[in-house]
């Protein structure tokens, strides 16, 4: 692998029907995409046809990580899984899931940068990786089991510093619907069942070596330095939501909870969060508490601590101790998740007796965390629960289930908002009982067609946030209006990016937020206040291209995408600026491959336009703006009938987004009646192969 | 210069010296008494600086012009030490902190703490609303560093309505039911409560 650092050298390969395990060298072959989904796009474009089935076993999972996992880099902790999505509707697609915690630093420490699994074992396994010690181990004693089980199990097998992922019964029983989890609470959703296909229960990692940093120690510990002086709390809010001395600056709705008097109530003794000044970097951790946040004040007495990923000060897993659901409900009394996780039993609720955020709503988050992290449940960020309150609530339930299958559930206490509900509903979706539960646990997209419905009603439909392709929006036109929009347009599933909300709403006055866009994207009016909205111009197209290559860059490098980028700051005395190179001064200091912002922009863009080629080779059509970039209806209505553009509303001008997709495709230089991009854009970013492959097939435009 | 003239001299010299290092002296232990209260999130007042003097002996108290000895050392040191700001409560006394520990906002805050409720909630709410802008939480008030009761926030909120002073200042109420204040010389009714609702419910549901 010559002399670069970061990089611990091999992926690990691993072909499940021949019970093969094999390593190839990473720079080698895998360098030019970094890692991450990187990696995970270059091995399903080189090694697996558009059109297999997620379930075949020639489909393959790709576990990357990226040079800066497990490193002393902030917020290192990613782990990306690429694969073919079992949840895309009305075919597979390829997409990546991501998880944090501990996994991809363990890997790494175990002398690889991403596993690739492929093939099918003939019965349950579960792989253990112990530095060069690669084994396929029997998994039946475990089959079965929840994650909890299976991971203390392999972890007393594997000693107590191995980190686990693994699957629950909602994976084995092939619910798409379904996760992959490591260290109990961190999840990458829409993998579950594509593992359970290949008879993986679960992976067990112990690595006991290093990484090497290819830069000089003080330059490293600088640069590290000014990242952490760049952090804000989870999703780069970087000012508090109360008044506090050092600050200029706060937001009510800030995720910066910490503030004197708001105390750990269930640390031993309580822990007072205080006011956190910026420059002191022992104190970011207590900046955020995502239960209070997701929960209410209530959640300040359950709160234990914050928790989190490898490298990461911010903790924005924050730990609760509930003892009174423990005891009403017989779960653990103690549970850990940030925003999907914490949110997923409440979610399904329409109304609690006390209000949303009383005691009941903690329970039914207690409930939900602890079925749902076990049997391995994905909500597709919450649209499990979206289509359930709307399904149930216009009488469709009551019409596709059969009147015996509907009466063996307690409907009357779930429309009381009762917890215990979770019970009777979770645990039949992962394993697929009678209708609801089958049909519950496909995806929206199945789900809709199996029931008959039009997909095109779920797109009108305001409340539901449905997209396209089985998917919700994610920080669509709500957040950085045409931007969120044209980002939305792009993925397979949902687009996994903060990239725009982590600026959009980090707390700043718009006025400070224009003068940072101005620097960043060349114009002031890349940003609009919330909920005012002006018409498309180039710095938002400028904006959007930036938003998806850093997405990219940090699913690549392993950076998290949920806190960064950094390109605005809690510090006063830089203007609130960030330092938007520091993905680059941390990647050529860890790898001595020096790259600018702008070098390694390209490469982002190389990585993003492999995605991009296997979404066309996939769909076997270059047509992506009619089949693919496609908006729905509700993004173009307003609930109360305001017009685009008016104060007050979200909704966005049809003309406009078509002039939007115009200037963005510009900006990427792509061809904008197909909206694929050129030759030219290929040959650009180092893709001439996938350039030529796609004109083979008819796919290329021009 | 005789011999007896340059002891004068001398003597005079020592003494200017000796007051000069006293003079210092006072000058940092003021800076200190205002560093301090800034990082313990309050702001100094003069009393309060010439206490910590007089009980360092920094100054006298039979002194013929205390306050303007105090004056001088504090203007000296807000001079020579770009961190320090005053700011004048509403009673024309000037408060002191240091940049280095508090804000300008926080200090503002802070004095309109000290006057006011009704000012106070007014003016809170009136910045939220053209600078960011937002609406601003009622329940906010309830906290650090308001810190006030439900009754007092809510009587502040009866007088306010009353008050012709005030009549900028209104209310929105979110899906959640919970109260949002805002000032309609910066927002219209219909934006503040979109705003709110975000703030409230909208940005929880899109996490």
């Amino acid at each position: 692998m010559g002399s670069f650092g970061g990089w611990a050298g091999r992926v690990l390969r691993v072909d499940l029907s021949a019970g093969r395990i094999w390593a190839e060298d990473t720079i080698e072959r895998y360098k030019d995409y970094l890692g991450g989904t990187g990696i995970g796009y270059k091995v399903l474009w080189d090694e697996v046809p558009a059109d297999t089935h997620p379930y075949d076993p020639t489909n393959k999972i790709v576990f990357g990580t990226g040079p800066l996992a497990g490193t002393g880099a902030p917020c290192n902790g990613r782990t990306a899984i690429t694969t073919l999505w079992p949840t895309c509707w009305p075919k597979p697609l390829v997409a990546s899931g991501h998880m944090g915690g501990h996994f991809a630093a363990e890997l790494k420490y175990a002398g690889y940068d991403a596993l690739v699994i492929e093939g099918k074992a003939d019965s349950p396994v579960w792989l253990s990786i112990e530095d060069q010690q690669v084994e396929i181990h029997d998994a039946r004693g475990i089959w079965g089991q929840g994650i909890r089980r299976a991971t203390i199990e392999i972890s007393q097998m594997l000693g107590s510093e191995a980190v686990v992922a693994a699957i629950g019964q909602a994976g084995e029983n092939l619910v798409p619907m379904s996760v992959v989890m490591n260290s109990v609470s961190h999840s990458a959703g829409g993998i579950g069942s594509v593992m359970g296909s290949k008879n993986l229960k679960a992976i067990g990692v112990r690595g006991t070596g290093s990484l090497r940093i290819a830069g000089a120690k003080e330059e490293w510990e600088r640069v590290v330095k000014l990242h952490l002086s760049m952090l804000g709390a989870n999703n780069q809010h970087v000012v508090p939501d109360s008044p506090q001395p050092w600050a200029e600056y706060y937001d009510p709705g800030s995720r910066w909870k910490a503030s004197p008097g708001r105390k750990w109530g269930a640390a031993a003794p309580a822990i007072d969060t205080g006011t956190c000044d910026p420059h002191n970097f022992n104190r970011i951790a207590y900046r955020t508490n995502n239960a209070a946040f997701y929960l209410g004040d209530v959640a300040w007495k359950y709160t234990v601590r914050g928790n989190g990923c490898t490298g990461c000060p911010i903790r924005c897993h924050t730990l609760i101790k509930v003892p009174s659901a423990a005891a009403k409900y017989g779960i653990p009394e103690m549970g850990q998740n940030t925003c999907g996780g914490l949110n997923f039993g409440r979610s399904f609720f329409r109304t609690f007796p006390d209000g949303p955020k009383g005691e009941i709503s903690v329970e039914a988050s207690m409930v939900g965390m602890h079925l749902a992290d076990d049997l391995g449940l994905w909500c597709n960020y919450s649209q499990l629960q979206r289509d359930f309150q709307k399904l149930y609530y216009d009488g469709t339930i009551r019409t596709k289930v059969g009147a015996d299958e509907f009466k063996r559930y307690s409907w009357n206490q779930y429309e009381k908002g009762d917890p215990a509900f979770l019970f009777e509903l979770l645990p039949r979706i992962a394993t697929k009982e009678d209708e609801l539960g089958t049909a519950l646990g496909l995806g929206s997209g199945y789900l809709l067609e199996r029931w008959s419905i039009s997909e095109e009603e779920w797109k009108r439909d305001f409340g539901l946030q449905y997209w396209k392709l089985g998917h919700p929006k994610h920080h669509a036109n709500e957040d950085a209006g045409q931007c969120g929009v044209i980002i939305n347009t792009q993925y397979n599933r949902d687009p996994q990016c903060h990239s725009h909300p982590n600026f959009t709403r980090n707390g700043l006055p718009i006025a400070v937020q224009k003068r940072i866009a101005a620097e960043v994207w060349g114009s002031p009016d890349a940003v609009d206040a919330v909920k005012a909205f002006t018409p498309m111009n180039p710095g938002k197209a400028r904006m959007a291209k930036w938003a998806l290559l850093r997405k990219e860059l940090h699913d690549s490098l392993s950076l998290c995408n949920w806190m960064g980028p950094w390109v605005a700051s809690p510090l006063k005395e830089r203007g609130y600026k960030g330092d938007d190179s520091i993905e680059s001064l941390l990647y050529g200091l860890v790898t001595g491959d020096r790259k600018s912002r702008e070098e390694l922009d390209l490469t982002a863009e190389r990585i993003f336009l492999l995605h991009r080629a296997l979404t066309i080779r996939g769909m076997g059509t270059g047509q992506m703006r009619v089949r693919h970039d496609t908006v729905p209806e509700w993004v173009f209505a307003d609930p109360e009938g305001k017009a685009a553009f008016t104060k007050g509303t979200n909704r966005m001008d049809r003309d406009d987004i078509a002039k939007a997709m115009d200037l963005f495709y510009q900006e990427m230089g792509w061809d904008k009646v197909s909206g694929a991009p050129t030759r030219a854009a290929y040959q650009r970013v180092g893709l001439a192969h996938v350039a030529q492959e796609l004109a083979e097939k008819g796919l290329l435009p021009g | 210069m005789s011999a007896e003239g340059q002891d004068a001299s001398n003597q005079q010299g020592k003494g200017e010296e000796g007051e000069g290092l006293r003079w210092e002296a006072a000058s940092q232990a003021a800076i200190q008494v205002i560093r301090n209260r800034s990082g313990q999130g309050q702001l100094a007042a003069e009393e309060e600086i010439l206490e910590e003097l007089l009980a360092l002996g920094l100054l006298e108290e039979d002194a013929a012009n205390l306050s303007a000895s105090l004056a001088e050392i504090l203007s000296t040191a807000s001079h020579t030490h770009d961190d320090l700001r005053t700011i004048p409560n509403q009673e024309g006394n000037k408060r002191y902190y240091s940049l280095q520990f508090m804000t300008e906002t926080y200090a503002r805050l802070l004095l309109q703490r000290e006057g006011d409720p009704l000012q106070l909630i007014a003016e809170i709410v009136r910045e939220n609303s053209a600078l960011y802008p937002r609406p601003f939480p009622l329940g906010a008030f309830e906290r650090t560093p308001f810190t006030m009761t439900r009754e007092e926030i809510q009587r502040c909120l009866d007088q306010m309505s009353c008050h012709q002073a005030y009549q900028d200042i209104a209310r929105t109420i979110t899906s959640a039911g919970n109260v949002f204040l805002y000032s309609t010389l910066h927002l219209d009714p219909d934006y503040a409560a979109t705003l709110a609702e975000w703030t409230d419910v909208g940005q929880h549901d899109n996490p």
